[in-house]
């Protein structure tokens, strides 16, 4: 029974979002928000993968975010106008920080990895304001375009047509969380649960602990920065605000909210913080109280998340 | 089967949680469903700041543009279609959500302009998705260079003064009147450092001279080291480039030390809002203000004070003035160019002189063709402890013409390309 559920679920997700850019409009959406609950949802997934799943919170995803982004937009603008290319370069650029990062900070539990996550991803917020002459500086990084996707048998237009934009986003994010499933159901996978549930017990059985945060930070980052890369095409500009610690703080809002023991939770996060702030945004520019008081009531009576009540509805 | 009683309770809660919760968000859908009425109005988007650091000048703005709506209907509209503002907060400093709602406003609401931002990037963000889906957008307070410069846009047209603009009309008023030799006290980061080029550009065009600087980070709180060197360096003037708070702290640091008794203080921009937050004694220096509402003789400014202040119980500041001629800007470029065609109302911007009871200047203001940048009247005086009215924080000691400080067309950088 419960196979078939998870089955129907994952057939029922991917449906709604590979037709979400024909009924967006229809409940008052535009494909455009669309684009950002896919790009922000992955971003919010991949720090999952670390929190939801390896249990160790990050709060400088969003320095790995950035770089993606910068890296994407530094490649179009100065090297290459190819856009298959630059994400590929943001890509990179993400990880690499990453893996160094990562291996200065595995060591650090709870709190303490937290706060050195947020220095470390400062340093990247302040090098990116600072560096006028390259970065932009807090005027961002403008003058660039996603180009035209040229396969070889046809050419797809990114740039004019939003549809073809969301479409290529989701392509990437259906790899993205195809790879991130098959890794969590790995034996890989499992050991990061173990470490989750009992570091120490982990530590007995002769896991390499360290190892295995440091290879999980590392994945984590590198989709982080796939995310990033989209957000930067998405807005055709980057800035340093990419990079900065609420950025971050807002991605562990989104897996809280849409419950970050489940796989799909931080895309439902996602997609609730986004339209939330687009439409109340619009009605009062206190919105930030509301989804403050949102994400006030969740974590105190539904701790799961919201897609956690819903699970246990489906349940009984 | 018990277990399926005890499902049965819960859903009952449960089901009336949902139907609140569908209620709330029904509450929150009605209004996005646009209903279609007789004479459909010409949409003026705004996506400008309402929360955040710039939330009083974006409330200053949203009340210029509000004042120049009732203006507009009540003279008849945009092409005879009653004109409409559709209002998105863009925060202060997150271009992501700047560029979604430029894109919510343009793509789902269709509307027939833009209209923002006050921080120079989220209006350079702004300006690149208008330019993509060639939109009319007017930029009214976003200050950086590019915008008219170096990545100019046929439909881009902005109203506040460039950086350059400010720096030029100070610097003149500073040489001939307090000296040579400046000292520099300049936030760190890319607007301080264009602004601190732009003064020392300005500077050197006229003899003066860089005695010493200091770049000082932002969100400073203790200026006194810096103080002190500048006041080792001997200037005669020391130039004030921080803003916001910083620029406070420093002011009234500058005062606790007396140093404005011995050197001249000065700055480029200021505006009342930040005055209004400084105590009377801080209230110094040379500053230059691209409005200013106590305009004695220069006609119809009066009744836009007026009608400012029955609106909002305070006077206009500059801030509230970008809004108005921005929003008019809209109006009268569909209604000259008899066209909501976003090329044909760019043509007809090109060169175009604001009428005296929008342009509320003792000169007049226009858009200059082939940069798209309203050249007006700047405003060069003495910020003041005390004036004729509760309100005259600042001393108009010189009105510079903008034509004067504009440069030439070529060292703008603005190379306008024009779809075929």
């Amino acid at each position: 029974m419960n196979g078939i559920n998870k089955q129907t679920a994952n057939a029922l997700i991917w449906l709604m979002l590979l037709t979400m850019p024909y009924w967006m409009g229809a409940i008052g959406g535009y494909t455009e928000l669309g684009s950002r609950v896919i790009v922000l949802g992955l971003a919010a997934m991949a720090l999952n993968f670390l929190l939801g799943f390896t249990g160790v919170l990050s709060f400088g995803h969003a320095a790995y975010f950035g770089l993606g982004a910068y890296g994407t937009a530094m490649t179009i603008k100065y090297l290459v106008p190819s856009t298959p290319l630059a994400i590929l370069v943001g890509v990179i650029v993400g990880t690499i920080a990453a893996a160094i990062i990562g291996a200065l900070i595995v060591k650090r539990r709870g709190t303490y990895f937290a706060m050195v996550t947020i220095a470390f991803g400062q340093v990247f917020y302040f090098v990116a304001f600072r560096w006028n002459e390259v970065t932009g500086g807090d005027d961002g990084l403008t003058g660039w375009t996603r180009q035209a996707l040229h396969l070889g048998f046809a050419n797809i237009d990114i740039l004019g047509n939003d549809k073809a934009f969301y479409y290529l986003a989701l392509a990437v994010f259906a790899v993205a969380v195809g790879i991130m499933a098959l890794l969590l159901r790995s034996p890989f996978g499992r050991t990061l649960i173990a470490i989750r549930e009992n570091e120490q017990r982990a530590r007995f059985l002769g896991i390499a602990v360290e190892q295995h945060i440091w290879l999980a930070f590392v994945i984590s980052c590198l989709f982080a920065s796939l995310a990033g890369a989209l957000y930067a095409l998405l807005n055709n500009f980057t800035d340093p605000r990419a990079l900065r610690w609420d950025l971050s703080g807002n991605f562990v809002i989104m897996a809280v909210l849409g419950g970050m023991r489940s796989f799909w939770g931080p895309l439902v996060g996602a997609a609730i913080f986004v339209v939330l702030q687009d439409y109340v945004s619009s009605h009062t520019e206190n919105w930030m109280s509301f989804i403050g008081m949102f994400f006030v009531l969740v974590v105190l009576f539904f701790p799961r998340g919201v897609l956690g009540i819903i699970k246990r509805k489906v349940a009984q | 089967m018990a277990n399926q009683n005890s499902s049965d309770k819960t859903i009952g809660r449960r089901s009336v949680l949902k139907a609140a919760a569908a209620a709330s968000v029904l509450q929150l859908g009605a209004p996005f469903i646009r209903k279609a009425s007789a004479a459909e109005p010409v949409l003026i988007g705004l996506d400008n700041p309402l929360t955040g650091t710039y939330a009083i000048n974006g409330k200053n703005e949203l009340n210029g543009c509000e004042l120049a709506i009732e203006q507009i209907n009540a003279k008849g509209g945009i092409l005879g279609r009653p004109a409409k503002l559709l209002v998105e907060d863009s925060t202060s400093g997150d271009a992501g959500t700047a560029v979604q709602k430029a894109r919510k406003l343009i793509e789902r609401d269709k509307v027939n302009f833009l209209v923002g931002n006050i921080n120079s990037a989220l209006a350079l963000a702004m300006a690149q998705v208008a330019y993509e889906k060639g939109v009319l957008h007017i930029v009214p307070g976003g200050h950086t260079d590019a915008i008219t410069g170096a990545t100019c846009h046929w439909n881009v047209f902005r109203v506040c003064n460039t950086t350059q603009m400010e720096a030029n009309a100070v610097a003149g008023t500073l040489i001939k009147d307090f000296g040579k030799k400046w000292y520099y006290i300049t936030p760190d980061y890319a607007f301080g450092h264009t602004l601190q080029a732009g003064m020392e550009k300005a500077a050197a065009a006229l003899g003066g001279t860089k005695v010493g600087g200091d770049l000082t980070p932002l969100g400073t709180t203790d200026f006194s080291s810096y103080l002190i060197k500048a006041q080792a360096a001997k200037p005669d003037v020391i130039i004030f480039l921080v803003q916001g708070d910083d620029m406070l702290n420093a002011l009234k640091q500058a005062v606790q030390f007396g140093l404005d008794k011995r050197i001249h203080l000065a700055g480029a921009q200021q505006e009342m809002e930040p005055l209004e937050g400084l105590s009377p004694e801080a209230r110094i220096g040379t500053w230059v203000f691209e409005w200013y509402w106590n305009q004695p003789g220069v006609p119809h400014v009066a009744e836009f004070v007026a009608a400012i202040k029955k609106k909002t119980g305070r006077v206009p500041t500059a801030r509230t003035w970008f809004g108005f001629v921005s929003t008019w800007t809209c109006a009268l470029a569909a209604n000259t160019a008899k066209s909501l065609d976003a090329v044909k109302m760019a043509k007809a911007l090109q060169d175009f002189k604001l009428p005296p009871e929008i342009a509320l200047m003792p000169n007049g203001a226009f858009y200059r063709a082939g940069q798209n940048q309203l050249i007006g009247d700047l405003y060069v005086g003495n910020a003041q402890a005390k004036g004729s009215a509760p309100d005259d924080l600042f001393h108009v000691t010189n009105v510079v013409k903008g034509t004067d400080v504009a440069g030439t067309l070529a060292e703008t950088g603005c190379k306008m390309v024009w779809p075929a």
